[in-house]
């Protein structure tokens, strides 16, 4: 096996290097046959990593620990689930993961532009090849899957328990996904910049990667937070560590880039901004793992590196010196005369609101750089922890949620402050309302209420958009509400698709809101029999069970939950040992409600006296984060599905091997 | 005005009102980061102020009283050989600068041990004890040393 995947692993690279030669070439001199071939060369490079991956699925199931791999990152005992994440538990491993979403995705995108784009598509795959070529070098020459270890230990040293976890079965993937597929539009836009296609046809051709890979950052995102709050056991889910912020900034520049390139397609500017955007996005997908692995920046998730960084390091650099040369090389034919007509339109709106989640993505890269740049001007080290990040984010994190108002609603070119007062007067009106009573409710913190206020304000925007929506359908057909609502969003899926991740935004910020400020925690040591108050709440601790499998041993202390005097909830926090690594982990315990979660933590248990000590966690409306999270990867879901006339629309433009050219309905709102 | 010009004006005014803010949160939240050595260097000037110490758990030194939640360590430089980026070496501290740590109210973290790389969070008292917020350990995450048990 170790052998067939080696030499599987050293086939793609010669594959994807014949490839770029003769994509290059085939475009150049205009050689059909060429990048026939050429794409017959990667389909069969996504062959060869995919016999590789399975080579070390195959051997980690097999728990073949002659393989240094397997050896160090699973055991005999690990449940088989673990045995097939482990593909993605460890560096090299991951990194083959990796490499094989870059090849599958390569494949896909050779076989969606076999009979179009036939000036860009070369140029991509060239890019997408010329990516694989770095990992499939990575793979072969650096850090090798499939090296074998001298002597064959008797077992292995088992996965990390922090990563025997069922988020960490479905986080990685998620997030690589989303890195991976953010390679697609960029390969595009290099393309583009070649070929000299400075149309939009580079943004239509990949607008479904764009919104596929935010989908899956947006995932990524969302798991791995939960991850850290189910496991982690702090009671949090987000701490502005440097790995979490290498997964934030994509996402962030990524959701600007969607915003701004219905600009262009509608209005034909910001040319040169959008490729600005997908270059730093996929730049900073490389910078996320390079820090990850480099171990230039301290994070809590990776003391250990490995010696991968430098690598990554000359890789980025090189991208975006050689980027940024094109993109300079071709500033002028990029400049339109197309310009901004007003403060108060939609162009306007959009464009403030990338400046923001730019500012955004600058404040947070600036902040995980902060000690490797104060210890290069200043000689000493210093760090901002999370509180710089909160500083700086909530304010414009406010700004950010305001333009998600507006933006959708205010009118094109220009809008005059009449029409304005007549289309955000009710949502307004809401939103003040809403803050009002907050206030009235005791609510007095000034930044929960002005957050409400907008969250309500939007969310009413949203509202009043629907309702013109079906009030419209229902003047042309008579549909019941429901039905109406339904095929409003299947006949626009784009638009009202977007409202709907607006909708998961603005709860998943209602719920980050307000458990950063209303969170309390409570610690108590109890004996057994004896309870304590949480909120509302009634704790008492039954006891302990212990239990012990093959693989961990188990404390498990019993809390039954009671309110007003009735029982609710049997809780049970734990510790576990893992025998294998030797290693104890905290289990917690996590009662969800919409209204709030009780998460329980055994922080300890003392042998003589018999006591236990609990932290307890009250997290009022956190519930919010992972259901708006939910509903923006439903909305997102919804984006993305075709429509029938949009169908229509593609196979029109394949029969005259045209540029694919878009329906009309590109852009939220009309005009 | 010309419309361009008004716009890289306003544009102008939310760069720079970015730029306002994360100077700012810089000047009021910024924390020294510092080894173990570097803190003996400077201990009179630090006293009292907000640091994050990377150091390593000195064998031997834990206290930890679970009804409290009480722990008290040793804070020990790690061996020059075993920086970042190197593979790590079984070195076990010994005779190095060691600082008494205490952080009190928070559970014991699950990868605390003898030997383990850290990073403490507190403030530095006159006598050299770190009053400590926060014990942060290492989370091996995916990329765990090679040979975790020799560390231990």
């Amino acid at each position: 096996m170790p052998l067939i995947g080696q030499l599987a692993l050293a086939l793609a690279l010669v594959l994807a290097a014949y490839s770029i030669i003769a994509n290059v070439i085939g475009a150049r001199a205009s050689i059909p046959s060429l990048t026939g071939s050429a794409r017959h060369a990667l389909w069969a490079m996504c062959a060869m990593v995919t016999v590789a991956v399975g080579a070390l699925w195959t051997s980690l199931l097999h728990s073949d620990f002659s393989l240094e791999y397997v050896a160090s990152y699973t055991s005999f005992s690990l449940p088989t689930v673990y045995k097939i994440t482990a593909l993605w538990g460890g560096q090299q491993g991951s990194l083959l993961f990796w490499t094989w979403l870059l090849t599958i995705f390569t494949s896909i995108v050779a076989f969606q532009n076999r009979r179009r784009n036939s000036e860009i598509a070369p140029y991509a795959l060239a890019v997408l090849a010329g990516l694989a070529i770095f990992f499939l070098g990575m793979l072969n020459f650096v850090t090798r899957p499939f090296d074998l270890l001298a002597v064959v230990p008797s077992d292995g040293q088992d996965l990390n328990p922090l990563l025997q976890n069922y988020w960490m079965a479905i986080h990685p993937p998620s997030l690589y996904t989303g890195y991976v597929s953010a390679s697609v539009p960029f390969a595009f836009g290099v393309g583009a910049l070649i070929a000299g296609r400075l149309d939009d046809s580079w943004i239509r051709s990949t607008r479904r990667w764009a919104i596929f890979s935010w989908f899956f950052l947006t995932l990524g995102n969302l798991f791995g937070a939960r991850w850290a709050y189910e496991v982690l056991g702090w009671g949090g889910y987000w701490a502005w560590d440097p790995v979490e912020n290498a997964a934030f900034m994509p996402w962030l520049v990524m959701t600007a880039y969607l915003h701004s390139v219905m600009i262009q397609e509608r209005k034909d500017m910001l040319k040169v901004w959008n490729l600005v955007l997908i270059g730093m996005a996929f730049g900073l997908t490389l910078f996320g793992t390079f820090i990850t692995r480099s171990g230039v920046i301290s994070s809590v998730h990776s003391f250990t590196q490995s010696g991968l960084g430098p690598y990554f390091l000359t890789f980025l650099i090189t991208i975006v010196v050689l980027y940024t040369g094109l993109l300079l090389s071709r500033v002028k034919q990029l400049r339109t005369p197309a310009e901004f007509e007003s403060y108060l339109s939609r162009e306007a709106a959009f464009l403030f609101n990338n400046l923001v989640l730019v500012g955004i993505a600058f404040a947070v890269f600036w902040g995980t750089l902060f000690p490797v740049l104060s210890e290069a001007v200043r000689g000493v080290k210093i760090t901002v922890g999370p509180p710089f990040f909160d500083k700086v984010n909530a304010p414009l994190a406010l700004a950010l949620i305001f333009l998600m108002g507006v933006g959708p609603l205010i009118a094109w070119r220009r809008s005059s402050f009449d029409s304005l007062a007549k289309t955000f007067a009710s949502p307004a009106i809401f939103g003040v309302t809403t803050g009002i009573f907050a206030f009235v409710a005791g609510l007095r913190e000034w930044y929960v209420l002005t957050a409400l206020s907008l969250a309500a304000f939007v969310l009413g925007t949203i509202v009043v958009e629907f309702r013109r929506g079906v009030t419209a359908r229902r003047h042309m057909v008579s549909e019941s509400v429901p039905v109406a609502i339904v095929n409003l969003i299947g006949k626009n899926n784009r638009r009202y698709g977007g409202y709907v991740i607006h909708i998961g935004v603005v709860l998943a910020f209602t719920g980050i809101v307000a458990s950063a400020f209303f969170k309390t925690e409570v610690k108590q040591s109890v004996k057994q029999g004896d309870s304590f108050q949480v909120g509302p709440y009634d704790l008492e601790y039954l006891g302990i069970d212990t239990s012990e499998t093959p693989h961990l041993e188990s404390i498990r202390a019993r809390v039954e939950v009671r309110k007003n005097g009735k029982p609710i909830a049997m809780m049970e926090p734990a510790k576990l040992f893992y025998k294998r690594l030797q290693q104890p982990a905290t289990a917690v315990a996590i009662r969800s409600t919409p209204a709030s979660d009780l998460y329980v933590v055994l922080a300890g248990i003392d042998d003589q006296s018999g006591l236990a000590t609990f932290q307890v966690f009250l997290t009022p409306l956190v519930f919010w984060l992972w259901a708006g999270g939910l509903i923006m990867a439903l909305g997102t879901v919804i984006v993305m599905w075709p429509n029938v006339r949009e169908r229509a629309v593609i196979a029109a433009a394949v029969r005259a091997s045209a540029p694919f050219e878009d329906d009309a309905e590109i852009v939220p709102g009309g005009d | 005005m010309p419309k361009r010009l008004r716009f890289a004006i306003g544009a102008g005014l939310i760069v720079a009102a970015i730029g306002y803010l994360i100077v700012t949160a810089v000047r009021n939240t910024a924390e020294y980061y510092l080894t173990v050595n570097e803190v003996k260097v400077r201990q009179g000037e630090l006293a009292g102020q907000m640091l994050r110490v990377a150091g390593r758990v000195a064998p031997g030194s834990i206290a930890w009283n679970p009804v409290t939640l009480t722990l008290s360590f040793g804070l020990a430089q790690p061996p020059a050989a075993d920086q970042p980026g190197v593979k790590p070496v079984a070195i076990n501290v010994t005779g190095a600068t060691v600082f008494h740590v205490i952080c009190r109210g928070q559970p014991k973290p699950d990868m605390f041990a003898a030997n383990r790389d850290v990073i403490v969070e507190g403030s530095l008292a006159a006598d050299g004890t770190i009053e400590a917020r926060q014990v942060l350990t290492s989370c091996p995450s995916k990329y765990v040393p090679k040979q975790p048990a020799q560390t231990q």
